[in-house]
């Protein structure tokens, strides 16, 4: 945790629920982190096509915590991971990261370069580079990014690819590993720049139950032993409710419900969550 | 036949013209490939630029040299252009000009294609570890556009050695320039001319069936746990079916 010194502002929404849907009870939040709020988004708008993907989103992330993000396709879940990631500018709202603002009045402020490499993500396909062996995948940023050198590249490749169990892998070429080894991978090659966030977009969507259960192992890993933040979209119910500290539940551009995942999945009456879930979970 | 008698001394006395011919043409084929693969770089980024004015040059140029014939765009650079600036340029210079920015355009239209089908996933993942734009360029999409359009390249680098038999109408002397004026002197066209189509298959037919290897081994190497198969030559021959050896997937 020392890792994450500065400490952000508490902000009171943490447990918001909008719209006129929202009857789930609010409970404090569970987090085995600092219980410091990484991540905060107020407000958040995001349009394609004049079609609103995100309608005025507010967020809460804490350092330590798992949140799962769920809800159908289209609902605006990985929009918002892409607006944290900075792959896609919001059309308006704050995001404020470990107490610096990043993005207001609609653009990126001075301090986002500073905070943009403490944010690492994980897609759901084509996630490493299939020219590059693993190693040279692992090394490719820090060297070229931070003039670091091989042999240290090489060695914290090495550390990161243990924490994920795939130090053995370090010389084959991302073509040779499963998809679930190629996670595992790039959740590695995320942890080189040592980020304090990583999303996940439906990262075992592709991958079968046990090797998708291996991937979420060394996420949950890294949240108990690197108090890493981590943001995932994903469809299984299982893990949302064994492994999150938080659920999200996005319904048409808004977040309905955001609760612990007891209350989400056992004690929702949100009627949009329970027929989410009763269809994701048959 | 038609009672024609082939005469083998006309192509032993002509050969050794021929061959000097052939090196005018490889130095020009090799020249307009190396400078066409560089500046299609940026014309294929220029064709692909959010900025239009930059957008719509690129793509002006690529369609002016790919909708009309090279003869009419080399015959423009050696006859016309010296009337527009009051510059003569050499044959040599015109064809290399004019068979570079002909190339050029077509290298443009498949760079651009291939770093089109590089997932935009893995571009992402490059811009989430803080590489810069030319970085990405240069470790993430380059290469395996490169990788996905070499048989392309490597067809248009055929053509390409084929059509410099065209510089011969402005007087360059390439093998076809050196076959015509053989031929010209002692009438045995069928001889210099089918020596010469020999000389041009000898030197096109093995890129080819590298490429042919080449594509046959990238839609072998897709997918997981790929495994090195036969070699290069055994891949090389035209209809040979080489199976890519695969692993479980653990």
């Amino acid at each position: 945790m020392s890792r994450h010194s500065t400490p952000a502002p508490a902000r009171s929404t943490d447990l918001q629920q909008k719209g006129t849907q929202m009857t789930t009870p609010v409970h404090a939040p569970v987090s085995t982190g600092t219980g410091q709020v990484l991540v905060s988004a107020r407000g958040l708008q995001k349009s394609f096509h004049d079609r609103a993907i995100l309608k005025n989103v507010d967020f809460d992330m804490r350092i330590g915590d798992i949140t799962v993000i769920i809800g159908k396709s289209g609902s605006g879940k990985s929009t918002l991971l892409r607006a944290l990631a900075g792959l896609t500018d919001p059309d308006d709202g704050v995001i404020t990261f470990d107490g610096k603002t990043v993005f207001a009045d609609k653009k990126r402020t001075k301090d986002w370069g500073a905070v943009s490499s403490e944010v690492g993500m994980v897609f759901q396909a084509y996630t490493l580079w299939p020219h590059m062996n693993v190693l040279d995948n692992m090394t490719l940023a820090p060297r070229k990014t931070r003039g670091m050198a091989a042999s240290e590249a090489r060695d914290r490749a090495e550390a990161a690819l243990d924490e994920v169990g795939m130090k053995h892998h370090i010389l084959s070429r991302s073509t040779q590993l499963s998809g679930g080894e190629r996670q595992r991978v790039a959740i590695a090659r995320a942890l080189m720049m040592k980020p304090k966030l990583i999303l996940c977009d439906e990262i075992t969507s592709a991958l079968d139950p046990p090797v998708a259960a291996e991937v979420l192992d060394v996420l949950r890993r890294l949240k108990e032993e690197d108090g890493i933040a981590v943001a995932l979209v994903t469809h299984d119910m299982a893990f949302a409710s064994k492994a999150a500290d938080r659920v999200v539940f996005f319904h048409n551009g808004e977040i309905a419900v955001n609760t612990t995942p007891e209350m989400a999945f056992e004690n929702c009456d949100n009627p949009d969550l329970q027929k989410f879930v009763d269809a994701v979970r048959f | 036949m038609n009672g024609y008698i082939f005469d083998w001394d006309v192509v032993g006395r002509a050969l050794p013209s021929m061959i000097q011919g052939l090196g005018v043409t490889l130095q020009i084929t090799v020249i307009t490939i190396v400078i066409s693969m560089i500046l299609a770089i940026p014309v294929a980024v220029g064709r692909m630029s959010k900025i239009e004015v930059i957008r719509w040059t690129a793509q002006g140029y690529i369609e002016i040299f790919r909708c009309t014939p090279l003869l009419v765009q080399l015959f423009w650079i050696f006859y016309a252009l010296p009337a527009l600036t009051g510059v003569t340029l050499p044959g040599y210079a015109s064809a290399v000009i004019a068979l570079t920015a002909n190339l050029t355009a077509f290298m443009a239209e498949t760079y651009r294609s291939g770093f089109q089908s590089v997932p935009v996933e893995q571009v992402e993942a490059g811009r989430m570890l803080q590489l810069s734009r030319f970085q990405q360029l240069r470790y993430i999409i380059v290469p395996q556009a490169m990788r996905q359009q070499l048989p392309v390249i490597l067809s248009l680098n055929i053509s390409l050695f084929k059509d410099t038999a065209l510089v011969s109408t402005i007087a360059v002397a390439d093998l076809m320039f050196i076959s015509n004026t053989i031929s010209a002197q002692n009438y045995r066209a069928l001889e210099i001319f089918t020596l010469a189509a020999f000389i041009y298959f000898a030197i096109a037919f093995p890129v080819s069936l590298i490429t042919s290897a080449i594509e046959r081994r990238m839609q072998n190497t897709s997918g997981p746990g790929f495994k090195p198969g036969p070699s290069l030559l055994a891949r090389m021959m035209p209809g040979t079916k080489v199976a890519a050896t695969k692993v479980a997937a653990s």
